[in-house]
Order: C-alpha cells, then structure tokens, then sequence
C-alpha cells in the first residue's frame, strides 16, 4: 500500500515539476528524471511488476491516493493561474472523452462531430443565461440534454451508415454546427456569446479567489474542482457501464453486428442508449467550459477540437475508462510546454498520434479484460 | 405439433432465387440435417429463419406463432439460437463475455442497477460466469480456466466449442448449427461428433437444425435429412434413404448426359 502511494507521490512530483520548472537547465533536469524512470520501469522488469502487482491489490488505495494528489494540485499551482486554468481544461477533456470513448471505443460508432456536441452544450448555456437570464447552474444542467436530443435526430443517419461513412456523416455535422453558429443571428454570429455569467455557490463566486484552510488560491481553482467532481463522478458511471450489461453489448455490436443481433441484441435501442449518453457527457464538459471562460464563438468548437478528443481516446486507450483520464491529462497539458514552437506544436498531435497508431495502436493503458468482480 | 413450420419459404436476392418454396418442419427434441451442394440455398435458410435475410413469400412459424417480419433480435429471443459457417466471435473480449452476451436477453439488471445497484449486477454477472463456466465444462474440462481470456487465443476446436456455449446460453429451444465441423481434420470432426452427442444428452428438448458437408457427422447425429439443390428441397427422409435419392446423387455427383 505504501508502495503504491509512493509511486503515485513521485509521479505527481514529476509532473508538478516538469510544469513548474522555468529555467532551461531545471526543465532539462526534470525531462531527464522522466525519461529514467520511464526507462526503468520498461527496462526492469522485477520493478515493473512489483508496482502492477502492488496496483491491482491496492485498488482502493490507489483511487484515493490519486484523488488526493488531485485535490492537493491546484495549491502546488498557485503560483500559476494558467497551469490551473490548463489543468481545468484537461479534466473538462476527461469527462467529454468519456462520452466520446463510450461511443467510439465501446460500441464502434465513429464521432467525429464531439466538437459538435459540445459547442450544442456550451451555445445552450450562452443561450439560456444571456438571452433568457437562466441561473448559469440551471442552464449547465439542462444544456447536455439540448446535446442528447439534437443527438436523437442525428441518430437516424447515424444508424444506416457505417465506417468511414458514418465517420463522413458526423463531419459534415460539425461543419453544419460551425456554419449555423457563424451565420444565425441570434447565437451572435461570428462574435459569439459575451459574458455568460459564472456559478456561484453559496454567495461565492466562482471568478473570485479561493481561499482553503487558509491557502489563497488563483480564481481558476474553483473551477478546476468543479471540473475534478464532474470528470471523477463521469470516470465513475461510465466505468461502471462498461463493465456492465450495455458495455459487453456495445463491445459485441462493434466487433461483430451480426452476431450480437442473433444473441438478442437490439441494434437500435442499445446504440441509441450509447450515442444519447455519450453526447450528454460531451455535451456536459462543453457547458462547464462555457460557465467557465465566459464565452463562447464559432472557432472554440471547430472540427480541430473534434479530433483533440479522438486524440485523447487514441493516446489513452480506445475502450479504456482509466485510458481516458490518462490520455487527457497527458495531451491537453504538454502542448502547452510546447509553446516556443508555436503553431508548429499543433503538428506534434499529428505526430503522436501517427506514431502511437503505429506502435501502440491500442493505446498507453489498453482496456482490459471484464473481470466481474 | 412441430416446433418449426416452415411452408413455401421464397427469398430472392434480385432475379436469382435462393430458396424456391421451402417446406421444412421440426420436431420438438429432434435433430434435422440438411445437405447440398454449396449454393443451394442452405445458409439462406438459416439467414431467413433467423431474421437476417426478408422471406419474398411464404411463412414461417414457430411455436405456433409467425416470425414473418421480425428484427433477427427478436427472433433470437424467441428460442432461436445460431452458429456461424466461418466463427463469429468476437476476438479481442474474453471467452466469458463471447458467451454472457448469449444471456443479454434475459438479463434482469438495468442500467440504473449497474450504476447504482451494484450488488444486483454483481451476483447476476457472477451466476452468469458460473453457468458460462458450466457449459465450457460439459466441452473441455480445461477451458473454464481459460475464461479471462481472450477468445482468439483458443484453437479453432476451442473457438467453435465457445461459440455453441454461446448459442446455448440464451436456452434456446431451437439451435441452428451452420457447417460446424468447417476446417476441422478428421480427429477434431470426431471430436465434436461427442460434442453435439454431449449436448444432446444435457438438453434433451432441444431441437437441432445441422447444416454439413461431412455425411458421418450427419449420419451420426441426425434422425431426418433433407436436401437442397438450387434453392429446392429435392428430398427428405432417413439419411439412408435420401443418401440413395436419385436426385442427391445427381446434385453431389451429376448426371451422366445421355446423347441422342
């Protein structure tokens, strides 16, 4: 048990670290810790499965230590409200990959129009506060249904196509969504929608600094454990679904369509149930990203975003609950280390994705084998 | 009363005819062959009586109630339960998951249960590995400790023995087995020869529909034959008596041209 809380304490110190460092020379000291533990871990093979083996008996111990290094982050932080800020936009990422991972990974119906849903989510929260003066809380919780049921009626093309054409089918859907947002007038055109208000809670507002047991911390914190409870409460249902009658269904319906059909498996009703939940969850995290920034406009929600999230799936795991987190929280956050480069850095997506479809093509944590336990 | 009327069964796939008026009845506990030359409509009959391929005409009927019309799922959850000439199973999830599906449809937990009733979904999941377990066990005594798993990782006598657990998971009333012995050699044919007797002997109401190109096996396992050639049954009977039809003959060997 102690074992596993130590590796997870050096992990985080890593990766605080590497975040942290200013300094070339620092910033070089840390690459190079990570690369020799990396090493180690790949090259030792008696450490390595010590640590699995610690891992898969500590189950609980691990979830928590992990929980509480993730609370603890935003104070490490501190000194950087847009560490927090990216940290925040990495977890928002977990709970739309999740969505997304439920449809593309588990049950094979191949979305690329996440950005889509998402911006369904964050353009309905835009919506219902500024125009018609909803409570923001209010308004982030009816957005993901507005997502759901656009999603129904996509639902219909959606199931006589497959592959690459259904792939082709949901582009076009985001280039629709893009199109409609940049010309309709009421949803502010190619301005978007200025000065969503933020939450609140309790008479605190979520745009004011955060003070916790008496650590003050940069205003983007309060969001960033918004977004920790809602990527840790998504992580926590859809891995209970994948692990449950609707995942082996899904799992089923994607490997072999004919087969699942001659066990019993109604086609319709259990792909309808897992593009409706999945796009409720993109949905979700593209409304909290809207209460979040204040803002939203036509470029935040473009087809680039769609693939960002098929990133994270592929990088993490396809069909991997904890693939999803790790995919998120390694893609949204080293880009931004990247940033001397420039619009170059966007190449490096590309880049990792052609090589992890290479090498890994099933992703850093693959998905594992149903245990029932 | 039979378990399965079948009675002038017509698909057509644009102007050819697959099956040209079928007639085929089962009996309630019994095992049915069917042969023919490949083309002759046998996996047709298979595709049609399980939903997957529309009937142009005729009706089909089973348990007294018609199946004309309706979605392959529905079917299968009538009591209709089928292999696959080439294995349809899904080779990345675990021998265990390539059976439960089979139990999809008499599943009691709903998806509320398995996000917050998990005990419910637990037991229920626990039950269904076990019976799974049971039914690899009636097989191959091995093979419920390689239930974790993955299914491709089994050879190929393994792989079909998995896919008749599927079948049978869903305690189906009717099983339908297309070409099961496909690519076996002679020793693992034998094999599944004390296979389909071992399921015989455990569910002794089940009826059998077997489609096989290996006359022993149908020999040993069925009590009424029919042939197929050209989409038409072209005999039915005792296999004895249909292996001497004239026309079976003709079908499997061809028929000496006579010149004028």
């Amino acid at each position: 048990m102690i074992l596993v809380w130590l590796a997870e304490a050096a992990l985080f110190v890593l990766i605080v670290a590497g975040i942290l460092a200013e300094r070339p020379l620092t910033l070089a000291a840390v690459a190079l810790a990570i690369v020799i533990a990396g090493a180690l871990l790949r090259l030792v093979t008696p450490l390595r499965s010590t640590l699995a083996r610690a891992f898969g008996r500590h189950r609980t111990a691990a979830l928590l230590g992990g929980a509480a290094l993730a609370l603890v982050l935003p104070v490490t932080l501190r000194s950087s409200p847009y560490w927090t800020f990216v940290a925040t936009l990495a977890l928002l990422y977990v709970t739309t990959g999740q969505g997304l991972n439920l449809q593309i990974g588990t049950a094979g119906v191949i979305n690329l129009a996440g950005a889509a849903f998402a911006g369904l989510g964050g353009y309905s929260v835009g919506l219902l506060t500024v125009k018609t003066g909803w409570p923001p809380w209010l308004a982030a919780a009816v957005a993901p249904w507005v997502a759901v049921a656009v999603g129904t009626l996509l639902f219909v093309p959606i199931l006589k196509t497959r592959g690459h054409y259904l792939a082709l089918v949901t582009i076009a859907f985001v280039f629709i969504f893009n199109i409609l947002m940049n010309n309709l007038e009421f949803t502010g055109g190619p301005q978007g929608i200025k000065n969503i208000p933020t939450l609140r809670l309790g008479g605190h507002a979520f745009t004011a600094r955060l003070t916790l047991f008496g650590v003050d911390l940069p205003a983007h914190a309060n969001f960033y454990y918004a977004a920790l409870a809602t990527a840790g409460l998504t992580t926590w249902i859809l891995g209970r679904l994948h692990d449950s009658w609707l995942g082996l269904a899904l799992n089923t319906l994607r490997d072999d369509e004919i087969a699942a059909r001659c066990c019993g498996v109604s086609l319709t009703r259990e792909k309808l149930i897992a593009f409706s939940i999945g796009n409720f969850f993109i949905g979700l995290g593209g409304a909290l990203y809207a209460v979040m920034v204040g803002f939203v406009s036509p470029p935040d929600f473009d087809f680039g975003y769609s693939l960002i999230m098929l990133s994270v799936i592929i990088i993490g795991g396809v069909d991997s609950i904890g693939g999803v987190v790790l995919g998120a929280c390694l893609l949204l956050p080293l880009p931004e280390r990247f940033r001397f480069l420039h619009e170059y850095r966007l190449l490096l997506y590309g880049l990792v994705i052609v090589v992890m479809l290479l090498y890994r093509p099933r992703g850093l944590w693959p998905a594992g084998i149903r245990g029932y336990r | 009363m039979s378990l399965l009327e079948v009675k002038g069964l017509t698909v057509r796939f644009g102007g050819l005819v697959a099956l040209d008026r079928v007639d085929v009845a089962v009996d309630r506990g019994e095992t049915l062959g069917v042969i023919g030359p490949n083309g002759s409509g046998k996996t047709t009959l298979f595709n049609a009586l399980t939903g997957l391929y529309a009937a142009v005409s005729g009706e089909i009927k089973f348990l007294e109630r018609s199946l004309s019309g309706l979605e392959a799922h529905t079917i299968a959850r009538r009591g209709i339960a089928r292999t696959f000439q080439s294995s349809r199973l899904c080779r990345e999830l675990s021998v265990f998951d390539n059976i439960l599906i089979g139990m999809h449809a008499h599943r009691r937990t709903g998806l509320l249960d398995s996000i917050l009733r998990r005990g419910r979904l637990r037991s229920e999941m626990r039950q269904a590995v076990e019976r799974a377990a049971h039914l690899l066990s009636l097989f191959n005594g091995e093979l419920p400790g390689r239930g974790f798993e993955r299914v491709g990782q089994l050879p190929q006598i393994d792989r079909r023995r998995v896919e008749i657990c599927r079948a049978l998971a869903s305690r189906p009333r009717l099983l339908l087995l297309d070409e099961p012995s496909a690519g076996m050699n002679p020793e693992e044919t034998a094999e599944l020869m004390t296979d389909l007797q071992i399921v015989r002997e455990e569910m002794p109401g089940l009826s059998v529909i077997i489609i096989e190109h290996d006359m022993f096996v149908i020999e040993g396992v069925s009590q009424r034959v029919v042939a197929f050639n050209y989409g038409r049954k072209i005999a039915e009977g005792s296999f004895a008596a249909v292996a001497a039809h004239d026309e079976v003959r003709a079908a499997y060997l061809g028929r000496e041209s006579v010149r004028a």
